[in-house]
């Protein structure tokens, strides 16, 4: 080992003489989850679409555009796919700077609900870079990380992966969007992991951050991520306030019972019983329509994604992969468990997507890109070279 | 550790890293895996019926309110579509209600306090409606019902509001409806009522709720979480309509009553006064009156707390039903006990002849007869006829205070009578039981006497002697009597018809009652009661002057005017031996300061009106005292 081996460049060789080996290469199992997993976020903006009394594929449903999104969505995935992921590296700063950019451009000119700047309109599209800038953030973090591998045990190291993190954290929270803030946490918390960082200095900076949780509370949250937070450590006495979408959310979940009522038999949105039935409550109603046995298909599938995921990770001979995949394994994993949990009342509101399943493009296309670049890195781990 | 191959850094993969990633995906997953069975599959049958609770809901379906008609068809209640204006306190947001609720007084005319006391007071839930406003009118309503977003909160609803045909003129009978309360909400809410019901609060609307209002239907209806209606579903029982009532009472008899007594009070300023007219063969109340009164509609329009506080200062007490729900000193009238006791328990017959003089003497203490110079010696048709006390006080001392009681009792004093109207009162008899009960003393011989004449602790009321009468009349059956003839059902037919109920068979020699009917005829043939024997029917009755209160300077007490009197079944040519009168008329003034008998006048114009007689026998009433005539 440490042989430093010098390699002629590459990259010009990959069409010309490894295109078999390429799709060996290609982790299909991993196209095949996702590729579900969207189909059932398609199944439940067409549910939603019919129980608004729309026909499925009338214009400006949520059905037609989800289907709109799903085919950028695949354009991103196998334009992904064929970059050579490797650029990314060289890219990494300039990477850094679009994700900031974007993210300013969001606070100057997004709109949003309430005084929230979040997504960019253009014409009837509307975009929500944040999500973007989620799968921006993994590739500048596995480049960084990914450089320093035996490096990790220092300070230093983690210091500046979190120094790099902190100015998308703090324009995503001046959106404000906690969610997504968290996100970045999470998934900064999952690379450090993966990297092999040192743990005694993961453990200190862990008792660093809760220590901060008062702080955070007077002078960062706004007043209704209070409330939301409230009303999760108290929902009953509010079931029409803030804790009203909580409580909603577990009624209709509750009532799905094994196999659920079927779909198109749920709520209708416009009754107004379960609120943002279609981005993040989207899980309540898939289990209210597709029952406990669905929501268990629906757990298998992220499972299985998450496996392909690390194991691609595991694979790689690339440090940058190895960081990559551990990135978005872990955005994955969080964003499942925290929408998840908020739908079934074990965790606080925050509008935090269900990957692949709320309806949302930005989301849906960052996903892809980001699974695009997993498939690019493994099809660029010729074993050949060996 | 590092190798670089074309740029790449091999990676430091460490196994124990992935496993505990990996770990924490799977507790992860694991956990929502067990809330989700936790929610759905364990507790899955109490939240599939919170869902279907939380979109459909039953609603009852109003059913229309019975209708009352008087004996002849007369309709005297009706149901009028209105406009009521209600809120939904859990929609309207705090921070508006103060605009929203002077929006509200400006357009309806209602004053704000009132609109926050209804919805201060309501008595369900915030999620129920509450009525802040009856009646509004059309116009109104549309701005009402079109300003949506600038009143949150606020609904209009159509509703059957009851209008009564001759307002104040059967208010004491009929009652009205008006909003449940709380209280009566807790009870009823099992029978179908809902927190912004309207039921019947007092009179006959009350007594015969039941039956008036039918049975309310049931629909389900898909709701928003707001509570609106989307749709109807299903309709799960049709709304029953209320059965209707045919009454005893004669309008045109009510009215005749109604004025013959308005012109006795108009004539000396008489603050109150009571007429009641039945048919002694089966207690069915032809006319009952009590003034002042007050006009039912206003309560079924939705009475403003002025116009109702006004109601209730009145001194006179409107809202009350002074034949049934008060009681006074019953005064002379009550000798028909007395003689009736006596003769029946054998302490005097018809004949005896009993010295009657100006006052009688027990201890040191003078009872005074109204005339004190006396009758000279008096058999019952001279003591009754001339309403003599000492004649009556010689009796009554035979008889023993409990013997009184005893025969008080028979003719149904001392209990109520039962009839078909809510809060009727039960009156005295005095006993020496009941005076240790409630004085905690032995009656003593003076208050025998009293109670003799129908003084003292006596007291009834004007339903109860007119009954008594009744049961003189027909030969000694007392009735229950009653305002409700036959009950009709929603297609027209009779589901009912009211029985007559006999209380009591007077435990009395019918030779007994025939003496006291002629005895009550000398009343009148003797002249006590001036030209009411100039009349071409036959009446026979007594008078009654009853004191209460305190002494004026002169020494004399205020007292009440009454006159009970029935006419023979053939009232022109009958006969009083035989038992067959078909109507007993009672009349009462409170505090009527008259020189002759305010009662009597009113009876003799309520016969003269009822039997319809062109010749006015009237005497005007003058101020003066009884101790001119009893």
């Amino acid at each position: 080992m440490g042989v430093i081996r010098a390699e002629p460049a590459r990259m010009t060789d990959w069409a010309a003489k490894s295109v078999g080996l390429a799709w060996r290469a290609f982790d299909w199992q991993l196209l095949t989850y996702a590729a579900l997993l969207g189909a059932i976020g398609l199944a439940m903006a067409y549910t939603n679409s019919v129980e608004d009394g729309k026909l499925p594929l009338e214009a400006g449903t949520t059905f037609t555009r989800g289907l709109m999104w799903a085919v950028i969505a695949v354009v991103a995935y196998v334009l992904a796919t064929a970059f050579d992921y490797r650029w990314l590296k060289t890219l990494a700063w300039p990477i850094y700077a679009l994700q900031l950019g974007l993210l300013v451009l969001t606070l100057g000119i997004g709109d949003g609900v309430g005084g929230a700047a979040r997504w960019i309109s253009v014409g009837p599209f509307t975009f929500q870079f944040s999500e973007l800038a989620k799968v921006l953030m993994i590739v500048v973090l596995a480049n960084y990380l990914g450089a320093r591998q035996g490096r990790l045990d220092s300070i230093g190291s983690i210091l500046g992966a979190c120094v790099l993190i902190v100015p998308p954290l703090v324009l995503v929270m001046l959106q404000p969007d906690l969610g997504t803030s968290l996100v970045f946490g999470g998934i900064l918390v999952g690379m450090l992991w993966m990297s092999g960082a040192s743990l005694k200095w993961l453990l200190a900076l862990g008792a660093l951050v809760i220590a901060m949780i008062p702080l955070a509370w007077t002078y960062v949250l706004r007043d209704y991520q209070k409330a939301r937070l409230d009303s999760f450590l108290n929902p009953a006495p509010d079931v029409q306030g803030a804790g009203y979408q909580l409580f909603q959310a577990q009624i209709s979940v509750g009532s799905g019972g094994w196999l659920g009522k079927g779909l198109t038999n749920g709520t209708p949105a416009q009754s107004g019983f379960l609120p943002v039935q279609t981005t993040d409550f989207v899980f309540a109603k898939l289990a209210e329509e597709l029952g406990f046995l669905g929501a268990m298909v629906t757990f298998l599938l992220f499972v299985l994604l998450l496996w392909r995921i690390l194991a691609d990770g595991w694979r790689s001979r690339d440090a940058f992969g190895t960081m990559f995949a551990a990135g978005v394994a872990s955005m994955i994993l969080f964003q499942l468990v925290v929408n998840v949990g908020m739908v079934l009342g074990v965790m606080p509101i925050t509008g935090i997507p269900l990957p692949f399943v709320t309806h949302g493009g930005a989301s849906l296309v960052s996903l892809a890109i980001a699974l695009g670049i997993m498939q690019s890195i493994n099809i660029r781990q010729s074993k050949a070279e060996w | 550790m590092n190798s670089y191959v074309d740029g790449r850094v091999e990676p430091s993969r460490r196994l124990s890293r992935f496993l505990v990633f990996a770990l924490a995906a799977i507790i992860g997953i694991s956990g929502l895996t067990a809330r989700l069975f936790y929610l759905q599959i364990a507790n899955g049958t109490e939240f599939s019926a919170l869902s279907a609770q939380n979109r459909t809901v039953l609603q009852s379906i109003a059913s229309s309110r019975g209708l009352i008609y008087d004996r002849n068809g007369r309709l005297l209640v009706t149901n009028v579509p209105t406009y009521t204006v209600k809120v939904r306190p859990s929609d309207l947001p705090n921070s508006r209600r103060e605009e929203v609720v002077q929006r509200l007084a400006a357009l309806t005319g209602v004053n704000s306090a009132d609109i926050n006391t209804a919805i201060d007071g309501n008595p369900g839930s915030s999620f129920d409606l509450v009525r802040v406003a009856d009646d509004v009118d059309k116009a109104t309503a549309l701005l009402i019902a079109e300003a949506g977003a600038d009143l949150p909160g606020v609904e209009v609803v159509v509703e059957a509001r009851r209008h009564y045909t001759d307002g104040a003129l059967m208010s004491q009978l009929l009652g009205y409806t008006g909003p449940i309360s709380a209280e009566q909400l807790a009870v009823l809410k099992t029978s179908g009522y809902l927190p912004d019901d309207l039921l019947g609060k007092t009179g006959l609307e009350a007594s015969y709720e039941k039956q008036l209002r039918g049975t309310y239907g049931s629909e389900s209806v898909e709701r928003d979480a707001q509570g609106r209606k989307i749709q109807v579903l299903q309709t799960v029982s049709e709304a029953k309509a209320g059965d209707s009532l045919t009454l005893t009472i004669d309008t045109q008899a009510q009215k005749d009553a109604e004025k013959a007594l308005r012109w006795a009070m108009a004539q000396v300023g008489i603050k109150r006064g009571t007429v009641i007219a039945m048919n002694p063969q089966n207690g069915e109340i032809l006319a009952m009156v009590s003034l002042p009164t007050y006009d039912n509609n206003q309560f079924a329009r939705g009475i403003t707390n002025k116009e109702y506080q006004k109601l209730l200062n009145n001194p006179d007490k409107p809202l009350i039903n002074h034949a049934t729900q008060a009681w006074y000193p019953p005064g002379s009238t009550y000798k028909l006990v007395t003689g009736t006791g006596a003769i029946a328990d054998g302490k005097v017959t018809a004949n005896t002849q009993v010295a009657t003089k100006g006052f009688l003497t027990l201890g040191t203490t003078r009872f005074y007869d109204w005339n004190h110079r006396g009758f000279g010696p008096c058999d019952i048709y001279c003591g009754f006829g001339h309403s003599s006390d000492t004649y009556f006080f010689t009796l009554a001392g035979k008889l023993g205070i409990d013997r009184l009681a005893y025969w008080a009792e028979q003719y149904g004093f001392g209990s109520p009578t039962g009839i078909d109207l809510p809060g009727e009162v039960a009156g005295i008899v005095p006993s020496n039981q009941w005076k240790q009960d409630t004085l905690g003393a032995a009656i003593f011989p003076g208050e025998t006497y009293q109670a003799g004449i129908g003084q003292g602790y006596d007291v009834v009321t004007p339903l109860q002697l007119i009954n008594a009468y009744a049961a003189l009349a027909n030969g000694g059956t007392l009735y229950q009597p009653h305002l409700v003839k036959d009950i009709i059902g929603p297609d027209g037919q009779i589901v009912e018809t009211i029985k007559p109920t006999v209380l009591r068979k007077l435990d009395v020699k019918a030779s007994v009652l025939k003496t006291m009917r002629n005895a009550a005829r000398a009343v009148v043939t003797l002249r006590h009661t001036y030209n009411l024997v100039d009349l071409p029917i036959k009446i026979a009755g007594k008078s009654g002057t009853a004191e209460f209160g305190l002494k004026d300077r002169q020494g004399r007490l205020p007292f009440h005017s009454w006159f009970v009197g029935f006419t023979p079944g053939d009232p022109y040519h009958g006969s009083f031996d035989k038992t067959d009168s078909k109507l007993v008329v009672l009349a009462f003034a409170y505090d009527s300061r008259t020189k002759s008998n305010a009662g009597t006048e009113i009876v003799k114009y309520f016969m003269q009106l009822y039997y319809g007689i062109k010749k006015d026998y009237r005497n005007q009433l003058t101020i003066g005292n009884h101790y001119q005539s009893n």
